[in-house]
């Protein structure tokens, strides 16, 4: 019993000190590492993308997007390996369109934003090209304001932080009642 | 008494004696934040607006330059804890007599020393693949799963050295029945490898001849893996995986012998 009491109290121990880790680590902030933003009238069935972006793990893409009319958002994800990323700066919507149908796997992101705000943010899980591409599929005019902003941090601060928030109450429950028990053992002697 | 539970006492006191709390916890606080600070994926991006670069044009050479970069400080801080373990936690058990305790135990001798190198490379190893291994995971899950073989070969390769030290630390600990020299030793042989390694790289390059590195590739083979890799140390020798296996096999070899030396005098000449 004791012996049990010792190994899961040690463990829970451990596990306090790894969230400890992953909270710090989760607490580096950010850096930027550029922002391109633009404001532009988007034609009707006219496609614009923001050309492919080399992401790994430890980056991120953050899109703010406000709409004057109806435009379809697109993040496209084209792995490194992939043969796709001279041919990402779609000429015409039948080609996004061909694009699009022949490769639904590679759509990350398929948004219709009619006179609206939108903002999201994209970390991939390997290393990737990323392109954003904006297509209106109106008959009418559209106006399109951007702020696309790359980020680069040391690991993804959520995915992290909600580790470290499951994994210390664990800790301090599997460590209470060897940490309760060395205790009385020090108050004894 | 069968003879689990004398060997199950002498894991636990070893593990007690290698591990007194906080040891444990800091070396795992440790490892957590050296996975995620070094961690890299060996990606440049120029800046925005430029052409993009991509140093790395497979996963299975992403996958390896992760595993690469989060192995610099991590591994050697593995490696403080293993060499104290082996040299200091069973150094000062033959100084104090502790073994000798352990030898009027209903247990074999290979016995005993296979529970205090459970403790001291067995914890650590697991506390440091564990930790690693997840570190990655939480990272890139789809860069660790699908090249889950190169992320072991790459850690199988890197820690063969480290273990041959180790096996020699143990050596020498039976032997001098003290650890403060072997410790020492250990440490000596440890860094004298990226030494060693660099004269064999410069001599290679010169004669254009691989020769000296395939010499250290056998006792060291994440050599044979960085070139296989990133082909980093020149034109002169482009390696094949089959090559790289063959290395990595001989270097545990290696290891397995320094080891079973280890058991060999520890079992029978190994006199208290």
């Amino acid at each position: 019993m004791k012996r049990w009491t010792n190994v899961l109290g040690r463990g829970g121990t451990v596990l306090i000190a790894i969230s400890l880790a992953l909270l710090l680590v989760s607490l580096i902030p950010q850096i930027n590492l550029g922002t391109s933003a633009g404001r532009m009238p988007v034609l009707p069935e006219q496609v614009f993308a923001t050309g492919s972006r080399v992401l790994t793990p430890q980056q991120g893409f953050q899109v703010k997007v406000t709409v004057e009319g109806t435009i379809n958002v697109y993040l496209l994800e084209v792995g490194s390996e992939e043969p796709y990323s001279e041919s990402m700066l779609f000429a015409d919507a039948a080609e996004l369109q061909e694009f699009l149908e022949a490769n639904p796997n590679l759509i990350i992101w398929d948004y219709n934003l009619e006179d609206g705000y939108f903002e999201r943010y994209y970390a991939p899980t390997k290393v990737m090209n990323a392109t954003l591409v904006f297509y209106n599929p109106s008959s009418a005019d559209a106006i399109l304001d951007y702020e696309v902003t790359l980020t680069s941090t040391v690991a993804p601060g959520e995915k992290v932080r909600n580790i470290a928030y499951w994994a210390a109450p664990i800790g301090i429950i599997l460590a209470l009642p060897w940490l309760l028990n060395m205790w009385k053992q020090r108050k004894q002697s | 008494m069968g003879k689990g539970k004398p060997f199950l006492e002498v894991l636990s006191s070893a593990i007690h004696e290698d591990y007194r709390f906080p040891f444990l916890e800091v070396f795992a606080f440790l490892y957590g934040l050296g996975t995620f600070v070094f961690a890299s994926f060996g990606v440049t991006i120029t800046a925005t607006g430029a052409t993009n670069q991509v140093t790395a044009t497979a996963n299975e050479v992403v996958a390896y330059g992760a595993v690469s970069s989060i192995l610099s400080l991590p591994l050697s801080i593995f490696i403080i804890l293993v060499f104290k373990n082996i040299a200091y936690g069973l150094g000062s058990d033959l100084e104090k007599g502790i073994i000798q305790t352990y030898f009027s135990y209903p247990l074999r001798r290979r016995g005993i020393l296979t529970a205090k190198l459970l403790s001291a490379l067995g914890v650590a190893l697991l506390l440091f693949l564990g930790i690693q291994i997840s570190g990655l995971y939480i990272l890139a899950p789809d860069i660790i799963l699908p090249q889950l073989g190169t992320v072991l070969l790459t850690y199988a390769a890197s820690l063969s050295y480290p273990l041959l030290i180790a096996g020699i630390m143990l050596l020498l600990t039976l032997k001098l029945r003290r650890g403060g020299i072997s410790l020492v030793v250990g440490l000596v042989l440890y860094f004298a490898m990226s030494i060693v390694s660099g004269i064999a790289t410069i001599f290679a390059i010169v004669t254009e001849t691989p020769l000296s590195l395939q010499i250290i590739s056998a006792i060291s083979p994440s050599i044979v893996l960085t070139q296989y890799y990133g082909g980093t140390l020149g034109n002169f020798w482009a390696p094949a995986f089959s090559e790289v296996l063959l290395y990595t096999g001989v270097s545990y070899v290696i290891v397995a012998f320094v080891f079973v030396l280890g058991y060999t005098y520890f079992s029978r000449r190994l006199n208290l």
